[in-house]
């Protein structure tokens, strides 16, 4: 298949997703006992103008295909994703602000993990009977069997509260004026390394594992016998040989790994009390400001969905073999 | 092993019986399978007789607030005075009963989308495949998330919840065991014969599941209990009921980082730690055990 029909495609599927996501984000707010009504104006926060006005913008006196049409072009044509209770400003403005936190972390810490595993995973399949490397493999187990945000607050109490090498909250220090872009550089990786350390060590377990297994089903093919006898290099073999045959199959889990990870990465925000969506998820549960965690459900899952889909394409454009199927 | 379980229609109670010795023997035949019965034993035992072990009623204040762990309290005392101990104990309940309850849902969802989409194939076999590949897609906390606060607190809904997003990897697994099983000679002769769908279905195509069906059952406990203390850490646990993740969500609420209660945290995280590591270990035991091909 030629590479414009593979991204026509790709592309097309990737936009009903989401037009099948925002349907679901219609739908959820009105299955709750009271309907519409309940979910936009029953809130301390809404003033009875508010109400008024609120029925009126979403349309909700009207039928249901009414209000879903006016949901999608509101959501479509204007972004416009509402007014937060808690805020008062746009729910879109609110997010914008969030956001580069929130895709800091995330890319950070799945580069890392990956960057990471997928050698040691080749390590583990060639030490795979030996004492350090079943501890290792062990280990990993362990570490997969740890709810996320319980190690975040582990590695709080640990190294920001009994080591002191950690501050205990925030992404920068409040109240500071920096002379120049390194000084708050400086600032911001002082506080963000131990959230990225505890979500990298929670997704590690993946790459590795998974490329362990996979490097472990070529290991004993003649190629890599013959790789071997040719008097190459160990690691060489490992990277050139081993590795190679398993690398489709590690791009397609880096993919959705990306979706689980924005979710641990919610909690772990909200633990280390960063400045990101999970804050603001976590807040906008705690005050019931419904646009706002409807907003951050529709752009958090466009933003996963977008990152899935960019990776694909890029091994697409890559890989030729990708494009069948 | 596996043979035994799918020969005969009538099963004797007391053949079922030497049927799990025989499986549990399997389990604690090495290392790893043993170490889970092991860590098991703790939160299992918590969960039946909490009575029994919990020396207060987690509900009443018993001691003054942040009291540190002593004889009277083992693990100290939370914000309003109540014996943690005894809220961990009651809390092994909620969180294995939600564990279980999401597993048992998650997978007869998966077991009837996967056993349709494999036997049947065309159409129906496209679209639930179509879905199960978007469910893939979606972050399932967010939206397990919003759909918990739109049904409202209480534990049924959470469970439900948690299936809803959990079926998935289930339904393609056993899609592709069908796929295989229906090749068999005997489902060829079954249908030959005149039999029903359904009955291939319930009497011929199932039973070769089971083994990996129990497998799977013992995996997804442990990944829907991370998932209930999730969301019960975002806050949307049922606020009559004390599970271990509920303690934590409250336990960060309070302040006992601030007040130092760092045994309010961390116990309840070990025990989840426990019971999920325990589940894994034997889950993937039990996968050793249906799919002999993954001994090695």
């Amino acid at each position: 298949m030629s590479l414009i029909r593979f991204l026509v495609r790709k592309i097309t599927s990737r936009v009903l997703v989401f037009y099948l996501l925002l349907t679901l984000t219609f739908i959820i707010p009105r299955l709750m006992p009271g309907g519409a009504f309940a979910y936009l104006i029953e809130n301390p926060n809404v003033t009875p103008e508010m109400r008024e006005a609120l029925i009126k913008a979403y349309g909700l006196d009207q039928p249901l295909y009414v209000q879903y049409y006016i949901f999608l072009r509101k959501l479509l044509l204007d972004g416009d994703l509402g007014v937060s209770y808690t805020y008062k400003r746009p729910v879109l403005d609110v997010i914008l602000e969030a956001l580069p936190w929130t895709l800091a972390l995330v890319t950070t810490s799945i580069i890392l993990s990956f960057a990471i595993g997928v050698p040691l995973g080749v390590w583990l399949a060639f030490n795979r009977a030996s004492r350090t490397g079943v501890s290792v493999s062990g280990l990993l187990f362990i570490t997969r069997s740890i709810p996320g945000f319980w190690l975040g607050l582990l590695m709080l109490i640990i190294f920001g509260y009994y080591m002191g090498v950690a501050p205990l909250y925030g992404a920068y220090t409040y109240g500071v004026t920096y002379s120049n872009l390194y000084e708050w550089l400086a600032d911001v990786i002082s506080h963000m390394w131990l959230p990225i350390l505890t979500l990298v060590l929670l997704i590690l377990p993946f790459p590795a594992i998974y490329t362990r297994n996979a490097v472990v089903d070529v290991i004993e093919e003649d190629f890599v016998k013959t790789a071997k006898a040719k008097g190459l290099p160990e690691t060489m073999v490992m990277l050139k040989h081993a590795l190679r045959p398993a690398s489709l199959p590690i791009v397609t889990l880096f993919a959705l790994e990306l979706g689980t990870s924005v979710g641990g990465a919610l909690l772990i925000e909200i633990v280390f009390s960063l400045p990101g969506m999970g804050k603001l998820f976590y807040d906008s549960i705690y005050t019931s400001d419904y646009p706002l965690l409807l907003g951050i459900v529709i752009f958090v899952s466009a933003v996963t969905l977008a990152l899935i889909t960019t990776v694909e394409i890029l091994y697409a454009i890559i890989d030729p073999r990708v494009r069948i199927r | 092993m596996r043979k035994v379980l799918s020969r005969s229609n009538t099963i004797q109670p007391i053949s079922l019986i030497i049927e799990y010795i025989g499986i549990l023997k399997f389990v604690v035949s090495d290392f790893k399978g043993a170490l889970g019965i092991t860590l098991l034993i703790i939160p299992t035992v918590m969960a039946l007789f909490p009575g029994l072990i919990a020396p207060y009623d987690p509900w009443i204040p018993t001691g003054k607030p942040f009291e540190p762990p002593s004889f009277s309290h083992p693990l100290g005392t939370n914000d309003v005075g109540q014996d943690i101990f005894s809220e961990l104990v009651y809390g092994a309940r909620i969180s294995l009963l939600v564990g279980v309850a999401s597993a048992l849902l998650t997978v007869l969802i998966g077991l009837t989308l996967g056993v349709l989409a494999g036997y049947r194939g065309g159409v129906l076999d496209e679209l639930i495949m179509a879905i199960t590949d978007v469910m893939l897609l979606l972050p399932a906390l967010p939206l397990m998330a919003l759909l918990a606060v739109f049904l409202g607190p209480g534990y049924q809904n959470i469970v439900i919840i948690i299936a809803l997003f959990s079926w998935p990897p289930v339904a393609r697994m056993i899609r592709a065991q069908t796929l295989s099983v229906k090749e068999n000679l005997y489902v060829e002769a079954a249908r030959a014969i005149g039999a029903s769908s359904l009955r291939i279905i319930l009497k011929y195509i199932i039973p070769q599941l089971t083994p990996m069906l129990i497998a799977h059952t013992v995996l997804r406990v442990s990944g829907a209990m991370i998932a209930e203390a999730s969301l019960s850490f975002l806050g949307l646990g049922d606020p009559r009921a004390k599970s271990w993740g509920s303690m934590i969500y409250w336990a960060q609420r309070s302040g006992a980082i601030t007040a130092e209660a760092f045994w309010w945290i961390l116990a309840p995280g070990i025990m989840i730690t426990i019971t999920v590591l325990g589940l894994g270990l034997i889950g993937y035991k039990l996968e050793e055990w249906a799919n002999p091909r993954l001994r090695r």
